[in-house]
């Protein structure tokens, strides 16, 4: 009797049924071109288990985790966010945020370095786009469990990046009406990432932060950059204590 | 909210996910990536599913919808982000398999898409062919005539060893 390919595989995977199994299995004992065959391709699946298998042993990243839990998720889009991450990554961060400077901070940042070149919220040194100012000041003092509902810096979340720096949010309560991210890198707060702010349609005429909603850009480079949980009133005090030094 | 718990279905099914992901696109942060699109997407739907219906099918077609997805943003953006051999070298299984020894994973990013699917479901992810099929969204016949080119692919590129 001769088995076909097919049939072979068929064995292999499963899916022959009880009959056909039990002839396979008594030909195998005698016709030794048939054993080999079906040896042929359990070592392939035995090769391909080898070379994927450890994934099933690996710890699983706290992102997948916190998104298999997420009921929030529905309103996001996140094949967008996959498609920037892969793109972040290809280039190195700082290559990244150099790019997403000159792209689309320059729409922004142009008005704020040119109306107040001494005391505006962002300078430029070697080529970085740093905190200054009143900016620079409320990310390296102000806590966001304790602010002013009306200072002119609005401190969002803070968090421990990859990187090993301490990077917060902030929101800047004047005409520019912008969102960023900042970490802080070699005793300057670095900007990493600036947006026009999410308004909460308030009509009061002032902008407002809509609760808890970072702009899309921002909210991505934070999913980028952060490790673990965003710090918690005690672990912002501490980290400020500490000179924002890990 | 859906009956039942599908967030801790989800959680059980993530080495799974993980794995399948990894066979499809060969790259740990793209495999992470997809994973993540995937269940946002299943969260997103779990609505739809039949209070009996099998999660594991349906959450691995999710992921291979998303995977398509990826792959024709790509193409459309002519822009080519990590697995340099998804692209031209699809179709070329076979040629060059004599002259050299192929890793797992070189092997498999060498066969056309359709058949490194099969080879995920079936032969690492132990679907069987009908619910392979069904991620798939053939006929089981398709199923495995795909699956029975991409073995011949495969034993040719790996060798005997």
């Amino acid at each position: 009797m001769t088995f076909s390919d097919e049939t072979v595989m068929a064995y292999v995977d499963g899916e022959l049924d009880d009959a056909a199994r039990a002839a396979l299995e008594v030909a195998m004992r005698t016709d030794t071109d048939l054993a080999e065959r079906v040896a042929r391709e359990r070592t392939l699946r035995a090769r391909l288990h080898s070379e994927f298998d450890p994934v099933l042993r690996e710890p699983i990243p706290e992102r997948l985790l916190a998104a298999a839990n997420d009921t929030g998720a529905k309103a996001r889009t996140g094949n967008l966010i996959w498609l920037k991450r892969s793109a972040a990554r290809d280039w190195s961060w700082p290559q990244w945020s150099a790019i997403a400077a000159s792209l689309v901070l320059g729409v922004l940042i142009a008005p704020m370095l040119r109306h107040q070149p001494t005391e505006g919220p962002l300078g430029i040194r070697d080529g970085k786009v740093l905190a200054s100012g009143a900016l620079a000041h409320a990310l390296s003092e102000q806590l966001a469990s304790n602010q002013l509902a009306n200072a002119p810096v609005h401190v969002g979340i803070s968090f421990l990046s990859r990187n090993g720096d301490y990077c917060r949010t902030f929101m800047l309560r004047d005409r520019s009406a912008v969102t960023g991210l900042a970490c802080w890198e070699g005793g300057s707060w670095r900007l990493q990432a600036l947006a026009a702010t999410v308004q909460a349609t308030s009509g009061s005429g002032e902008y407002q932060p809509a609760a808890s909603s970072l702009p899309p850009a921002i909210q991505q480079s934070v999913d980028a950059l952060i490790v673990g949980e965003p710090l918690d009133a005690k672990g912002e005090a501490a980290a400020r204590g500490n000179r924002w030094r890990p | 909210m859906s009956p039942r718990n599908v967030s801790a279905e989800l959680v059980t099914l993530l080495p799974r996910l993980r794995r399948f992901a990894r066979a499809l696109t060969r790259n740990l942060h793209d495999a992470d990536d997809l994973v993540q699109v995937a269940l946002e997407r299943a969260l997103a739907r779990a609505q739809q599913l039949r209070p009996d219906a099998a999660l594991a099918g349906w959450v691995f077609g999710i992921l291979r919808h998303a995977w398509i997805d990826e792959l024709r943003a790509r193409a459309r953006s002519e822009r080519v982000f990590a697995t340099e051999e998804s692209g031209h070298n699809v179709g070329d299984a076979g040629q060059g398999a004599q002259a050299e020894m192929l890793s797992v994973q070189d092997a498999m990013g060498r066969l056309p898409e359709e058949q490194r699917l099969a080879v995920a479901l079936v032969l690492i992810e132990g679907f069987s062919y009908k619910e392979a099929a069904h991620v798939m969204d053939v006929p089981i016949g398709t199923l495995t005539s795909r699956l029975a080119r991409a073995r011949e692919a495969l034993q040719a590129m790996l060798g005997e060893s």
